[in-house]
């Protein structure tokens, strides 16, 4: 098992340039963590979750999915290079491979798949967290996964993709498998408690005993910002809308939606079934908890952290369900 | 995809964050900041959404020439040299105030520093102002004569160490979403929340008290709080004795304001007068936060005054977590009043009327003779202009018949003028009166700098070349200035036009480019080893002592009566900025508030036979629209809410150009109207 350095991943990246799109995590003009092209900042492998949906670099905020000029109709075409996209959590993957599943569930998404067919996926974890946090370890659903233990990276591949890439990789330090073990046990030690939250909350919403008034509450403090959503891995929501261009063209465009705005579910009657905040509010999170769980068998909630983060009224989903499971959890 | 760092285009809290540019120079998203000093990785719906408008395909992004009656197509230099050409010969035949120039609070710091320097060393008038005008100019006036400095006292971050924070007359998480939610989270920490408004706003639902004022009553309203505070000994003698004037005066004036009286003229309960006093002045630290509901009245400057008088009466000015804090509606209203884009001053407040200030801006121009009287403000401007003594207009960036009171006479106004330019991005109201539309960059294809409310000046970055033949607003100001035979207008870039700034205004005097590439600096910034600062009045006040400024309570300019039997008050609602230019072209912010309405008491509804979302009149005394009812208990009975951002039902064809003596400020905030069921 091999251990590498930031320098040394850093010529791995770039000599991989040539084949894929590379996008690992680098460090923007004020400082911000974000994915970009190996030299475009430097690289910052450490820091934590990076605050942008990794799954952005499949279904992004803002796309022309199809253009229609006096030649026929034109629709996106895949890209030209894989990408290779370095830094999701443990989370993330989970995330991941929900978005997977659902862009491919009954209607098969080209959209989505033509950036994410063949994309090299890399995880990163350890202790490469916030200030030197540990990371959860996700030993597998990627290609590869980095795991930071001191200035090294272990790189751990887990698929045949990943295994020809990490044999790539020169130079490098033996790292003895007990390094590992020790960090595998330090990721089995996480403490669980958000996750029984998390779990506590869809049973309290399965059950139906979080009454109109709690989701009141949230909806007061809810200034319809719409970053949960913008930020969450497994907000999948889009509207589609055409707008001219300048060469007398149209152009089909798709955006990310959010359900907690008025006209999302607004129809042209103006009826809207989700026309109170408060139902928006509730919606929520009872679609990542209840919803999904009936209809996926999973929460699709995983924990990565993103919407408790930008959230500026303090209502992210772990926020919420801990007031609820205080509220409404007691026996 | 490229990411550029940059500044919010539309409130004034200044978020910062990154425009996501895609293949093909078109702007594909919007990434927070999550190292941004007031953003801290959050924006406001608004902000998500900063980045759909500028490749619309309603970008104007060519010259357009009046001929014939009809605006078509010209070359960037004939319709240069004719702006030019146009605007000397009439000052020449009808004299150099005949024209006047609008800057705009949406342009940046350097945009504005030009078009001030344009209409005083080019074209030698005073006659420069912009949309400051309309919302914020009391604040200017009334809080220079008390403080002797016209911004937000204290920083952003001092919501976060306040004990008590009173909210009068601002929306908060409607109008500066961040600070909003900055509020709600110190409520979180145990702060006290006093929101003194009309309506019920969001802040409301989780006030310790909502006092629900008659609109118009502020004055009455503050001098209660002040009777009860001094009557029950809770003044701060020290700070009184220490750093104020005047206090006599204040006392005088207070002592017939006593709970009964003060409740009654603001048809509330005595007990809440007496409950907020005390809470206010039993805090440790007490913050004043207001913005339109004190401002946009006839009484604008004496609302102000009143909210100074009672920070001083407390103690809370000059330290953190307290302060009088008007919150400042557009990105760069703020740095365009530092800018002096305002017919009295030069930049950082300088008078015109002060003969060694005039000598030394003679000098940095290299010019002579710079006027001395002040100029017209804008909402006197266009009744000179109705008056047919006004000739000629140069509109930057503004949308004067959306936004100004009472369209018809602007409308009346404008088309008296012989010579209308208007640069914009998009067409508008205004552009369509024009004789000249200059079509200009939009903040993401330019460099430069916005002021935040907090007097942060921040870095606008350019994100991409400008749309189609579309020019940075700097440029066609420096090209104006040249081809009206000036030669101290050219520059190679906003930085150059910044280093001109700071050798010539104080508070601006240690600012540049790379000083504030990361992390904006606070005005005052004298020099360039001053940190900035983010608390004014620390020690002393910018004049010295503050000046207890009492005023008497004042009826508005006009009230309802049984022809017009409600109050009509305007303003915006969250999702659109002012005349919705670029809102509206953002998908999903025009989805959301697809079209105008007026919000109505349901029991008013019912007594006029109104449902909810029926097609309404509303009339004044000025003109009618026609728009959808929302019945809701936001607003009291008796009155009726209109936000202005909808051409098609313009809120400010109802409105009334009653001004404020000194600030010049219209009543936005109430006017006599009826509403009746469109049959």
């Amino acid at each position: 098992m091999k251990a590498f350095t930031d320098q040394g991943l850093q010529e791995f990246f770039e000599t991989l340039a040539r084949d894929y799109d590379v996008l690992v995590p680098i460090r923007l003009h004020d400082g911000t963590r974000a994915l970009g092209r190996p030299g475009d900042g430097v690289l910052a492998l450490g820091g934590g979750l990076l605050p942008r949906k990794l799954t952005s670099v499949f279904f992004p905020q803002f796309e022309a999915i199809m253009a229609i000029n006096q030649s026929p109709l034109r629709v996106q075409s895949p890209a030209l290079k894989p990408l290779f996209v370095v830094g999701w959590t443990a989370a993330d993957l989970d995330g991941l491979e929900f978005t997977d599943e659902f862009f491919n569930a009954h209607y098969r998404d080209t959209v989505y798949f033509n950036k994410r067919a063949g994309a090299v996926i890399v995880g990163l974890s350890g202790w490469c967290g916030e200030n030197g946090a540990f990371q959860r370890i996700a030993g597998g659903k990627c290609d590869l996964e980095l795991i930071r233990v001191g200035q090294w990276h272990i790189v751990r591949p887990y698929s045949d993709k990943g295994r020809g890439l990490a044999s790539l990789l020169s130079g490098g330090e033996d790292v003895e498998g007990s390094v590992l073990e020790a960090l595998l046990e330090e990721s089995n030690r996480l403490p669980q408690d958000d996750q029984r939250t998390l779990e506590a909350a869809s049973r309290l919403l399965l059950e139906g005993k979080v009454p109109a008034s709690f989701w009141q509450k949230i909806a007061d403090r809810c200034i319809a910002c719409t970053a949960c959503n913008l930020a969450c891995p497994t907000c999948t929501c889009f509207d589609v809308f055409d707008l001219a261009t300048t060469d007398d063209g149209l152009r089909r465009w798709r955006l990310w939606d959010s359900c907690q705005l008025d006209g999302f579910a607004r129809e042209a009657s103006g009826y809207n079934p989700m026309g109170e905040q408060r139902v928006r509010a509730y919606r929520r999170i009872h679609h990542k908890l209840a919803a999904d769980a009936i209809r996926w068998g999973h929460i699709t909630c995983y924990l990565c952290g993103r919407c408790d983060r930008v959230c500026p009224a303090g209502i992210g989903i772990t926020a919420v369900c801990r007031q609820m499971v205080q509220e409404y959890g007691k026996p | 995809m490229r990411r550029v760092l940059t500044t919010c285009p539309y409130c004034g809290v200044g978020c910062g964050f990154y425009l996501l540019v895609g293949d093909g120079e078109t702007l594909v998203g919007v990434e927070p900041s999550s190292e941004h000093v007031v953003a801290q990785g959050r924006l406001c719906v608004k902000g998500h959404n900063a980045f759909q408008f500028v490749n619309h395909p309603d970008r104007l992004t060519e010259p357009m020439v009046r001929r014939n009656g009809e605006l078509k197509p010209a070359s960037w230099d004939e319709a240069l040299d004719l702006v030019a050409g146009r605007l000397r010969e009439i000052q020449a035949r009808r004299g150099r105030n005949s024209v006047a120039f609008f800057s705009s609070a949406k342009t940046t710091n350097e945009e504005n520093y030009l078009m001030m320097k344009l209409a005083r060393a080019v074209f030698q008038t005073n006659n420069v102002d912009h949309c400051a005008r309309l919302c914020h100019s009391s604040t200017v006036v009334g809080l220079a004569s008390t403080f002797g400095s016209g911004a937000m006292a204290n920083s952003i971050s001092c919501i976060d160490q306040a004990g008590c924070i009173l909210v009068i007359g601002s929306n908060t998480t409607e109008q500066h979403p961040l600070i909003g939610t900055r509020i709600i989270q110190a409520v979180d920490r145990g702060a006290r929340l006093i929101v003194a408004d009309n309506r019920t706003i969001r802040l409301a639902r989780m006030a310790n008290l909502h006092i629900r004022c008659r609109n118009g009553a502020n004055v009455a309203f503050l001098n209660g709080l002040m009777h009860v505070i001094i009557a029950e000994g809770l003044e701060n003698k020290e700070f009184i004795r220490e750093r104020t004037e005047n206090y006599e005066e204040l006392k005088k004036t207070v002592a017939d304001y006593p709970p009964d009286k003060a409740a009654g003229i603001c048809g509330v309960a005595p007990e809440e007068i007496i409950t907020a006093a005390r809470m206010f002045a039993s805090a440790d630290r007490a913050m004043i936060i207001y913005s339109m509901g004190i401002t946009q009245h006839t009484h604008g400057v004496d609302n102000v005054k009143s909210c100074a008088n009672l920070a001083m009466l407390t103690g809370n000015v000059g330290r953190p977590g307290a302060g009088v804090n008007p919150l400042r509606g557009q990105n760069n209203v703020q740095g365009a009043c530092d800018m002096g884009a305002l017919p009295n001053v030069y930049s950082g407040y300088q008078k015109v009327t002060d003969a060694p200030v005039r000598r030394k801006f003679e000098e940095a121009w290299g010019v002579s003779d710079l006027p001395a009287d002040v100029g017209v403000a804008s909402t006197t401007a266009f009744d000179l202009a109705a008056q047919g003594e006004l000739a000629a207009a140069y509109v930057m960036g503004e949308n004067p018949m959306i936004s100004h009171a009472d369209q018809t006479h602007v409308r009346t106004a404008m088309e008296k003028l012989e010579f209308l330019v208007v640069q914009d991005i998009f067409p508008t109201a205004t552009s369509e009166l024009a004789d000249v539309v200059l079509p200009a960059a939009s903040y993401a294809e330019k460099d430069g700098t916005f002021t935040s409310t907090e007097r942060r000046i921040q870095r606008v970055r350019k994100a991409i070349e400008p749309v189609g033949h579309s020019r940075a607003d700097w440029e066609i100001l420096c090209e104006i200035a040249t081809r009206a035979g000036y030669n101290g207008m050219r520059y190679n870039s906003p930085g150059e036009v910044m280093e001109e700034i700071t050798r010539v205004t104080p508070i601006y005097g240690g600012v540049s480019f790379a000083r504030i590439d990361n992390v904006g600096l606070q005005w005052p910034c004298p020099g360039q080893d001053h940190p900035g600062t983010p608390v004014l009045h620390v020690g002393t006040f910018s004049r010295g002592r503050g000046l207890f400024s009492p005023a008497q309570y004042q009826p508005p300019a006009e009230l309802p009566d049984t022809e017009y039997p409600f109050v009509l008050s305007t303003g915006r609602c969250y999702f659109h900025f002012h005349t919705g230019t670029m809102t509206r072209r953002s998908r999903l912010l025009d989805r959301e508030e697809p079209g105008p309405y007026v919000e109505i008491h349901p029991e008013d509804g019912k007594q006029l036979g109104i449902r909810n979302r029926q097609w309404v009149y509303v009339r004044t005394r000025r003109g009618e629209v026609k728009t959808m009812a929302r019945l809701t208990e936001a607003v009291q009975r008796g009155v009726l809410f209109m936000p202005f951002h909808f051409e098609e039902a313009p809120a400010n064809r109802l409105t009334i150009n009653a001004l404020d003596p000194v600030a010049k400020i219209p009543e936005y905030k109430i006017c006599a109207a009826q509403v009746r069921v469109v049959p």
